[in-house]
């Protein structure tokens, strides 16, 4: 059959590939080991996204594969970011309406966060007394 | 029965027309399956996104009680369970059954250091009662590092999400163990050859894909 | 070949015994099967509905308590939605259909969709089984906290909705894969049967959004099993995630209930109004775009849910462009009548049905869609009134037309004619009475899943419920005369409504084992009667199978249905 069409990664590519995987594993670990601040995340994201790029590209050889797979991870992926971002903009903006005072938020969040505090120190006592 | 297909090899399912249109339509069928995994697992990371933008300080300071020497260590091994994937698929497209099996056994194997590791991980976890949810209850002392400082708001969010994040994936692990012990019987039995080997091309995407999902864990739960 | 071309050899026939139904891959003998188990879980999820309606029937305690009052609306939902109208045209009609159309042999993984109908039954089983363990009785949506505070008949009907997704997820991907590997020669994307193309966005939907509902799910099991706190407020946990999450699946999974529906009712309108469907392009990729718009809406379920103004807003304006494609549909469905020469034949008139009944829903959803609307008509009757215009009157009313369009296909028979208007009729009546006076007394501030309420509303109450037995009625007298047909009905022909697409030009009635005697090759579009009027040479109903002059000999003559063209 027409097989012979189906690509063959040669053995090289595949042991520089596995290779970089390993190198960009070690580099993230190196780079987390440096405060950042704001750049912390995007860096180990944008170290992440290359990992899985040379994984999917290679490894999965999507690269040399019909083209409508492609698509179809490409889509997946575009749902997903509309998933984070559309909750994104609900919980980055929650209590944004002008009647709710910025007070009454924010007496709300410390009063979680001393319920939060408080159940678990309810939980360690309970722990103590076994 | 009509056999319209006769002159097909034997692989070729008879609502199919040809060898070529059975093989694009299982890993057609394959990457659509993987895109429902990335939206399975895209839930666990709007989670994340979600409380870790409202408790930064809280997932900053418990990334640290994740030993990243054994999540790097097991990135290491995921990424070489992989590219012993790779080779395998490499070698049955020439031909060669023997490389096949090897590297499907090693891939196996590779698994199963993956799982141990875990185990290890998560007894840890579990002794000091770091916990998801209302088990949450970090105490006891080891290497003179007081686990109780580890008892902060929305701790027991982060924990929840590692385990329920790692524990999805490492179901998915243990599923992909079963594959591989699967196809690495039918190869030994023969079944496989340059001009079929869809089983181990589709259990080989859906290694690949569960990589993938730990290449994303690994930096953001114990990195970051 | 074993096969005989005068019909008395078929897919029903060829092989006996519980068994060979039971372990079958042919599509059309798991289409049946999946009808057997939806109309199951209709009837039950219908008794229910019933039941609910008489106990509004008047204010206070009528039939139920309170407690059995709540845990029946609750399971009518639970069953109505995930167990019948999630499958109900994909897994009845698509499975019965869909190869047949794309001129193919089989599905693609056939395995995999016998795999997915005994899923669905074991998740169907599982979610039936809290009714058992008990107390299930928050409806359909599943909010925490509440819903986590409950009995654990909770983990039952989250596990079996996770694995009923499973099912429809493996249908999905199935029917994708199908529609692109799978169309006979000369097939083109642009001769695709509606139908098709439909059931093509519809598996998108399921593809993409399947996987949250069962990761929501599966969390939701486990803030109830292990406490985790991801949705439970006490915990410290956000109800409102899970509002999101719920919705990510279930606004488009509204689209995986109408999208089947819109392609049942094209290929009505193209058959029976024996025209070329107007906008033939419009109306494919437009199932597309609604596939996709769907996934952008979902906040407009969560206006008053505490979720940010701002998301609101985009959410509200996202919603009002679904209209647009939806629209397009409506617009062509009414002009290829316009333009053709109708037959009001049975299938026809649910069609017809569809485009008012259907439109009703859609305009009252724009209206929920605006922001300040919605805040005083949110959890009112009129919510109530609004999903059931969409889903009976949409999904429901078009699977019934396409049960009667595909019946003589799938079975071999013809039902009565006179009996199946006057069931149209009954249910087109009593669907009406039912939930119109739902609008009327949700705007005047009745609110939803309320056991008992004030005396100004017992009117309306009580048109509701009577309405609701002239419904049943008229679906009773369907499942009646439809079960008759099958033993008692009169042979169906070839292609008793002169249709154009495969399984009617191209199959024996009812179909081959294998679908078709020799691949077909496909020369027009699913609509083009002008390319086709060899086809009617003799004037009523169609007895030859297109292309088949040679190997194949003529079906015996069948008598032409009841009514002749109007
Ligand atoms: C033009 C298209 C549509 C629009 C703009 C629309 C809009 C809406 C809105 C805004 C709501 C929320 C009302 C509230 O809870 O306050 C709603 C509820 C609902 N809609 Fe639609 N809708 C549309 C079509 C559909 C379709 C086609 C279906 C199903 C086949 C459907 C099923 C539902 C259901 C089940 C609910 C209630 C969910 C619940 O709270 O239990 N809708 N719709
Ligand atoms: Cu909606």
């Amino acid at each position: 059959m027409s097989h012979t069409e189906h690509h063959i990664t040669s053995l090289k590519t595949l042991s520089i590939v596995f290779g970089a995987l390993v190198f960009l594993t070690v580099f993230t670990v190196f780079t987390a080991q440096f405060d950042l601040g704001a750049f912390n995340v995007p860096l180990a994201l944008a170290i992440a996204l290359t990992k899985a790029s040379l994984v999917v590209l290679i490894f999965m050889a999507l690269i040399w594969d019909n083209k409508v797979n492609a698509v179809i991870l490409a889509v997946g992926c575009l749902f997903v970011v509309v998933f984070i971002s559309f909750i994104l903009l609900d919980t980055e903006y929650r209590g944004d309406l002008s009647n709710t005072f910025e007070q009454t938020l924010m007496d709300e969040r410390l009063e979680a966060e001393r319920a939060a505090m408080g159940d678990t120190e309810a939980a360690e006592s309970q722990a103590a007394d076994h | 029965m009509s056999t319209p297909h006769s002159d097909q090899p034997a692989h070729v399912k008879h609502y199919f027309v040809s060898s070529e249109q059975q093989f694009d339509a299982a890993k057609m069928g394959m990457w659509l399956f993987l895109v429902t995994e990335i939206l399975l697992f895209s839930g666990m990371f709007v989670a994340y996104t979600i409380y870790r933008s409202w408790h930064p300080e809280t997932w900053a300071a418990l990334s640290t009680a994740l030993d990243w020497k054994l999540g790097g260590l097991n990135t290491i091994v995921l990424l070489g369970s992989s590219f012993t994937v790779a080779l395998g698929i490499h070698h049955i497209q020439k031909g060669n059954k023997k490389g096949l099996i090897i590297n499907l056994i090693l891939t196996f194997l590779f698994a199963g250091v993956f799982l141990v590791v875990k185990y290890f991980e998560y007894s840890a976890k579990i002794e000091h009662g770091l916990l998801p949810g209302a088990a949450f209850d970090p105490h006891g002392i080891s290497y003179g590092f007081d686990y109780a400082t580890y008892n902060v708001p929305y701790g027991p969010q982060f924990f929840s999400i590692y385990f329920v994040m790692t524990g999805i994936h490492g179901f998915h692990v243990l599923v992909g163990m079963g594959l591989f012990a699967w196809i690495t019987r039918k190869a030994i039995r023969g079944d496989f050859s340059a001009e079929y080997y869809t089983p181990v091309e589709n259990c080989g995407l859906y290694w690949h894909l569960v990589d993938i999902i730990w290449i994303f864990l690994f930096p953001l739960l114990y990195l970051i | 070949m074993s096969h005989s071309a005068n019909g008395m050899v078929n897919y029903l026939n060829h092989d006996k015994g519980i068994k060979s139904w039971l372990f079958t891959l042919d599509h059309k003998r798991i289409g049946i099967m999946y009808l057997v188990a939806v109309s199951l879980a209709f009837l039950a999820g219908g008794i229910l509905a019933l039941l609910v309606r008489i106990e509004l029937l008047a204010p206070g305690e009528t039939i139920m308590s309170a407690d059995a009052y709540n845990q029946s609306f609750t399971l009518h939902a639970v069953l109505m939605i995930f167990a019948f109208i999630i499958p109900a045209i994909p897994a009845v009609m698509g499975n019965f259909a869909l190869p047949i159309q794309l001129g193919a042999k089989d599905v693609a993984f056939p395995r995999l969709n016998l795999a997915s109908f005994y899923i669905y039954l074991i998740g169907a089983a599982i979610a039936m089984s809290a009714l058992i363990v008990g107390r299930i009785d928050g409806g359909w949506t599943f909010y925490t906290p509440y819903s986590t505070s409950i009995g654990d008949g909770i983990l039952f009907v989250t596990a079996g909705v996770f694995v009923m997704g499973f099912s429809s997820i493996l249908t999905g991907l199935n029917f994708i894969v199908t529609v692109h590997k799978m169309r006979a020669p000369g097939l083109t994307w642009n001769r695709l049967p509606l139908f098709i193309w439909s059931i093509y966005a519809t598996s998108i939907v399921q593809v993409l959004a399947t996987p949250v509902i069962g990761i929501t799910v599966l969390l939701l099991f486990l803030e109830k099993a292990f406490q985790i706190g991801i949705f439970d407020p006490a915990l410290g946990g956000d109800p409102v995630l899970f509002q999101h999450f719920f919705w990510f699946y279930s606004h488009p999974a509204v689209y995986i209930m109408i999208l089947p529906a819109f392609g049942v009712v094209s290929d009505l309108m193209g058959t029976f109004s024996r025209h070329q469907v107007s906008g033939y392009k419009f109306v494919a990729l437009s199932s597309v775009a609604i596939a996709f718009l769907g996934f952008l809406v979902w906040g407009h379920h969560m206006f008053v849910s505490g979720q940010s103004a701002v998301s609101s807003v985009v959410f509200s304006l996202i919603t009002y462009l679904i209209g647009i494609p939806t629209g397009v549909k409506v617009i062509n469905w009414v002009q290829t009548m316009y333009k053709g020469s109708v037959q009001f034949k049975s299938p026809m008139l649910y069609a017809i049905m569809f485009l008012f009944t259907f439109s009703i829903g859609g305009f009252t959803g724009i209206m929920l869609g605006v922001l300040a609307i919605d805040i005083h008509l949110h959890d009112t009757y009129f919510v109530v009134a609004h999903f059931h215009y969409v889903m009976m009157g949409g999904n429901v009313i078009a699977a019934l037309g396409g049960l009667h369009y595909w019946w003589p296909k799938m079975t071999g028979k013809l039902y009565n004619e006179t009996q199946a208007k006057i069931a149209a009729f009954l249910v087109f009546f009593g669907f009406n009475l039912t939930f119109f006076p739902q609008f009327i007394m949700g705007a005047q501030g009745m609110p939803r899943r309320y056991y008992d309420y004030l005396p100004q509303y017992e009117g309306y109450h009580q048109l509701s419920t009577y309405g609701s037995w002239v419904l049943g009625v008229g679906l009773f007298l369907i499942a009646y005369y439809l079960l008759v047909s099958v033993f008692k009905g009169k042979k169906a022909g070839l292609n008793p409504w002169g249709a154009l697409t495969l399984e009617w030009t191209h199959t024996t009635t009812p179909p081959d084992h294998h679908n078709f005697l020799e691949t077909p090759v496909v020369t027009r579009g699913a609509y083009d009667f002008h390319l086709a009027r060899h086809l009617f040479e003799h004037g009523g109903e169609v007895t030859e199978l297109e292309g088949m002059g040679d190997g194949a000999s003529t079906l015996p003559e069948t008598p032409a249905t009841e009514d002749a063209t109007v």
